[in-house]
């Protein structure tokens, strides 16, 4: 079995989605059921446990096989996301948080220095801590030493659609990374999902691509499809990219043939 | 007066923004408004936030000439007490409103500082966020107002040209145009997370209001990088004191202007209020417009007492009740967001750690 593992937990599905942005909690439901996801992440400022009709966490709970991880999309310091993860423990009983700390409303770029710190506290308190991060390899490494159970560096900005604009960056860091690397942000189609992890990301994590599509159920299936699909692909083996001919003329004669 | 500070009279990379506008612009509205709906649908999905005002004073100190609120207006003056605001937020909390706008007139004693700083407080006790749309305050009020919970202020211009400006504030403190116009920059240094730019659309002409509003957001946008900004279209409506807009904005133009906005700032909250008419916001639903109030009263008192005939800042054109209006959204298959913020999240935001 190709399973996933992050910290204690294992998953077959390696797509992740994102629970914002859907034109209804039950087109959202639709959705999160239709990916076969295992992982579904939902931010606090989403719990509504005054306005049952407002709320999006109650009702996940209702579906089987699934495990909740609450975002901290909002806070823009790492004291606000530390707070919020631990309201956001008590009330969903998850060990894990995606820690989201962006101090731009506007662009939403995960601030570094304070996702580093956020993480560290939270990782020493026993969360399972998945960082939203730039797609920095030096700070992915920090992040792993401080304890977080993956990385999630951006593909490109939230909602942008940009799909992979970060990939040499993400080469890196997949390939330096002890802990699971996962695309979060900015993948527009499944094909990009498909390369993400052909590029051998360990999961992605889906939001605006599949909640703004016509049909999100389909849209999250073709998700689930295409991460299988590349996954499976990462697994076989590509072969190499052609494009190295053999010069007509050896460039190596001179070496004499080998002993 | 007229001197106009540098940011402000002069733009950089304002071609396509300025092309958008013009009378004769090459982009059909059409245009503008599926590349605009294109942005918002990515940036923001089908989802609506949803708020709604607070008045909590009508009592007023400025003299301006467009609003029914003015000192001069025989409009009976009242401000809600301290248990009369608890009640009101009851109110608004049984329509599932969670995001209040806290409102008065410009600075009087009936109505000051400590008084909105106190009304804040007990705003925050009840509610996931509070901002407010009262008078300009110094960076030490403003720090105040956001330990006591408030995340961000609104705060239009009113009109960015000088002498119409002049005119049109006839006494008062608001007759300063320079002090408004920093305004929205004291509150970002004293702590305010986010502020709300506008211009009043009527005033003056058009063009050249968004233009300079635009270079004001931009202008705030590189100095405190971590503002959230956002922007309101509020146009004239008939009030009070019968004042007649000497620019009248039409409904094309205004669905322009949005759309401009939208376009050139792609991730700015962009606001519409119930001044507008139910079919003009059911149809910028999705279009460009992230950000809506809900259920408004504009009258002091006017949640917990629907029934007051007083009349409001300014009458109110979409009247629908919150479930209407939320039925119309969801019809237009975008959900209605009541709560997307976190009290946790309140407060001026500092460096201090918690452990």
């Amino acid at each position: 079995m190709d399973l996933l593992h992050l910290g204690s937990y294992t998953l077959s599905s390696r797509l992740i989605l994102g629970t914002g942005k859907f034109s209804s909690a039950s087109v959202m439901l639709e959705a999160v059921k239709a990916s076969g996801a295992e992982l579904v992440t939902v931010a606090l400022r989403r719990f509504n446990r005054e306005q049952p009709g407002d709320d999006l966490f109650t009702p996940l709970t209702s579906i089987p096989g699934i495990t909740l991880m609450p975002n901290t999309s909002g806070a823009s310091t790492a004291a606000e996301a530390v707070h919020a993860a631990r309201i956001a423990r008590e009330l969903s009983g998850s060990p894990f948080i995606k820690v989201e700390i962006h101090p731009n409303p506007q662009h939403l770029m995960p601030d570094p220095i304070e996702t580093y710190e956020a993480s560290k506290i939270l990782a020493k308190e026993g969360f399972l801590v998945m960082p939203y991060i730039p797609a920095d390899p030096v700070l992915a490494k920090r992040l792993e030493e401080a304890g977080c159970v993956s990385v999630m560096p951006l593909g490109s900005a939230i909602g942008s659609g940009q799909g992979l604009a970060t990939a040499e960056m993400l080469r890196i860091i997949i390939r330096e990374s002890n802990i699971p690397v996962i695309v979060d942000a900015g993948l527009r189609s499944p094909s990009e999902a498909a390369l993400a992890m052909e590029m051998g990301c360990d999961a992605v994590l889906v939001n605006s691509a599949v909640a703004v599509a016509s049909n999100p159920p389909d849209m999250a299936e073709a998700f689930a499809e295409a991460v299988a699909a590349g996954r499976k692909a990462f697994r076989a083996g590509i072969m190499e990219k052609s494009g190295l001919a053999a010069a007509t003329s050896p460039l190596t004669s001179f070496l004499g043939s080998e002993a | 007066m007229n001197h106009l500070p540098e940011w402000l009279s002069a733009g950089r990379d304002e071609t396509r923004f300025r092309a958008m506008l013009l009378p004769d612009s090459p982009y059909t509205l059409e245009q503008l408004a599926a590349e605009s709906k294109a942005l918002t649908l990515r940036r923001f999905g089908r989802t609506m936030s949803l708020y709604a005002p607070l008045y909590l004073s009508n009592h007023c100190s400025s003299g301006c000439a467009y609003c029914g609120f003015a000192s001069d207006r025989k409009t009976p003056r009242r401000r809600l007490e301290q248990e009369e605001i608890r009640k009101e937020l009851d109110a608004m909390k049984r329509l599932a409103i969670s995001d209040v706008l806290l409102l008065t007139g410009e600075r009087t004693r009936a109505a000051d500082f400590d008084y909105l700083r106190d009304s804040v407080a007990t705003a925050a006790a009840k509610m996931q966020r509070v901002s407010v749309e009262a008078f300009p305050m110094s960076v030490a009020e403003y720090r105040e107002l956001a330990d006591a919970g408030c995340t961000g202020i609104t705060i239009y211009q009113e009109t960015y040209n000088p002498l119409s400006y002049g005119e049109l504030h006839r006494w008062g403190p608001k007759k300063n145009y320079r002090e408004r116009l920093e305004t929205p920059a004291r509150a970002l240094e004293g702590g305010m997370k986010s502020v709300g730019l506008g211009v009043l659309l009527g005033l003056a002409d058009p063009q050249e209001e968004a233009l300079l509003l635009y270079r004001h957001l931009l202008h705030l946008g590189r100095t405190y990088w971590r503002a959230g900004l956002s922007v309101s279209f509020p146009r004239i409506r008939p009030q009070t004191g019968s004042y007649q807009p000497p620019f009248p904005v039409s409904d094309h133009l205004l669905a322009r202007m949005i759309f401009a906005f939208r376009i050139a700032l792609p991730d700015v909250e962009l606001v519409l209020s119930t001044r507008e008419s139910p079919a003009f916001r059911d149809g910028m639903a999705g279009l460009g417009i992230t950000r809506m109030s809900i259920a408004s009263r504009t009258t002091v008192g006017g949640y917990s007492d629907p029934e007051s005939v007083e009349r409001g800042q300014f009458d109110v054109f979409d009247d629908r009740s919150a479930e209407l209006f939320c039925d119309a959204l969801r019809e237009k298959n975008i959900e209605p967001v009541f709560k997307n913020w976190e009290h946790t999240y309140n407060g001026p935001s500092s460096p201090e750690m918690a452990t």
